[in-house]
């Protein structure tokens, strides 16, 4: 079974205040306002020094389960949000891979479903994995020695429309590295769903209100799903953990799914922002410094990637 | 989270409603005459984001702070819902 060995979240130790983005990312007095008042941001992790690779280079660095054991890492999957993050012929992914000692690991993106993107690439590993060892260890044996992939989350905010979701988030810049295995006990994937809904295009812009309305109820009905695919339920989850789009959504997705604020990890949002693809990664850390997770307890995992097409996924695990 | 408009001050309730016509028609530039049962998507075009900037002008105008994490919009639909819910999930700012 898919499994989560170990994970590394790097953010920068900069914040930045909203207020301080208004005039490079033209928002009116008002905007500023509505994202502090009703979408819970305050500010946003930036490190404008850093670099993509470095990002995610500092990531992978906290991987203390890394350093000799690079041999079993066979699959590098790197999602993000953005299908272009460097240009021509810059490969952060490669160049990451190369100062690991990951030359041997096949490695490739994971994109095209935005800020979902993360979850996707937790369930390609386990299945890669798997796959490639079918007559392997069952779930429950040693796997200590076993294949390995590592995933890799994190971008830069590069520009205007990689800074902002407009009237939505603000994006923060943060990485996050985590090992999967396919037959591991350690925080193990229960079930995962998603939904991809292609007709949801801001490209053209014609059905951005269907997507307002549709929003959450279709999170609502992939978290049900993995739920029931798990065999488990809402009353049996330890805690939540949300993609950071902002705080209203998710009190209204609370109403919706009639649990209380407090059983979502939401944390991060006024200090971090939207990370991309890294908040699932630095909302499961932020439990676990927390205490919030002990082991047998199980998490739901869910994410909403908007952009080209809209993705809503949720992932559920046992820790 | 539903409120009965019978279970609020209909002094303050009128009040909202008096103030969220007059956002309204400047909001999305609506002429016309705005009513109670109008339906705030459906009919007067309010997104998500301007139903924010509608709560936020309520909250200037009327000096108050609205218990905005109990708002459920599927239950809160018309002009008339919103201003009950108001009335009854707000305190002095």
């Amino acid at each position: 079974m898919t499994a989560l060995e170990a994970v590394s979240v790097y953010l920068p130790p900069a914040r930045i205040p909203i207020e301080n983005l208004a005039e490079p990312l033209g928002l009116t007095e008002m905007q500023v306002r509505i994202f502090r008042r009703f979408h819970g941001l305050g500010t946003v992790s930036r490190d404008p020094e850093a670099s993509l690779y470095d990002l995610l280079m500092k990531a992978a660095r906290g991987l203390e389960a890394l350093p000799g054991n690079q041999h079993r890492i066979r699959y590098v999957l790197y999602a993000r949000t953005m299908p272009v993050v460097a240009p021509y012929p810059v490969n952060p992914l490669h160049e990451v891979c190369q100062a690991l000692g990951l030359d041997h690991a096949l490695a490739f993106t994971v994109t095209h479903q935005s800020c979902a993107g993360g979850l996707l690439a937790i369930d390609i590993a386990g299945r890669l994995l798997a796959a490639d060892t079918a007559d392997g260890p069952g779930g429950g044996q040693d796997n200590s020695a076993g294949p390995l992939a590592l995933v890799l989350t994190g971008e830069k905010a590069f520009t205007r429309e990689a800074k902002m979701f407009v009237d939505t988030t603000i994006f923060g810049e943060g990485a996050s590295a985590c090992l999967v295995s396919a037959f591991g006990t350690r925080d193990r994937m229960l079930s995962y769903v998603s939904n991809v809904r292609g007709e949801f295009d801001n490209a053209t812009g014609k059905n951005d209100m269907r997507l307002q309305h549709e929003y959450r109820p279709s999170l609502a009905e992939v978290m049900r799903q993995a739920l029931d695919e798990a065999g488990t339920t809402l009353d049996d989850i330890r805690v939540v953990l949300p993609h950071n789009v902002n705080l209203v959504t998710w009190q209204r997705m609370c109403l919706l799914l009639e649990i209380p604020t407090e059983r979502v990890l939401l944390d991060n949002i006024p200090t971090n922002g939207h990370v991309f693809c890294t908040d699932m990664f630095a909302n499961y850390m932020t439990a676990c410094e927390r205490g919030l997770l002990r082991p047998g307890d199980r998490y739901l995992a869910a994410a909403v990637g908007a952009g080209g097409g809209a993705t809503f996924a949720a992932m559920v695990f046992e820790h | 989270m539903t409120t009965d408009a019978a279970s609020v001050d209909s002094d303050f309730r009128q009040r909202v409603v008096d103030v969220m016509r007059a956002i309204l028609a400047n909001l999305l530039e609506y002429s016309d005459p705005i009513t109670e049962d109008m339906h705030l998507m459906h009919e007067l075009g309010l997104s998500s984001t301007l139903g924010l900037e509608l709560l936020l002008q309520l909250e200037d105008r009327l000096e108050i702070l609205i218990d905005v994490e109990k708002m459920n919009q599927d239950k809160v639909s018309t002009v008339g819902d919103f201003a009950t819910f108001i009335a009854g999930h707000s305190r002095p700012a």
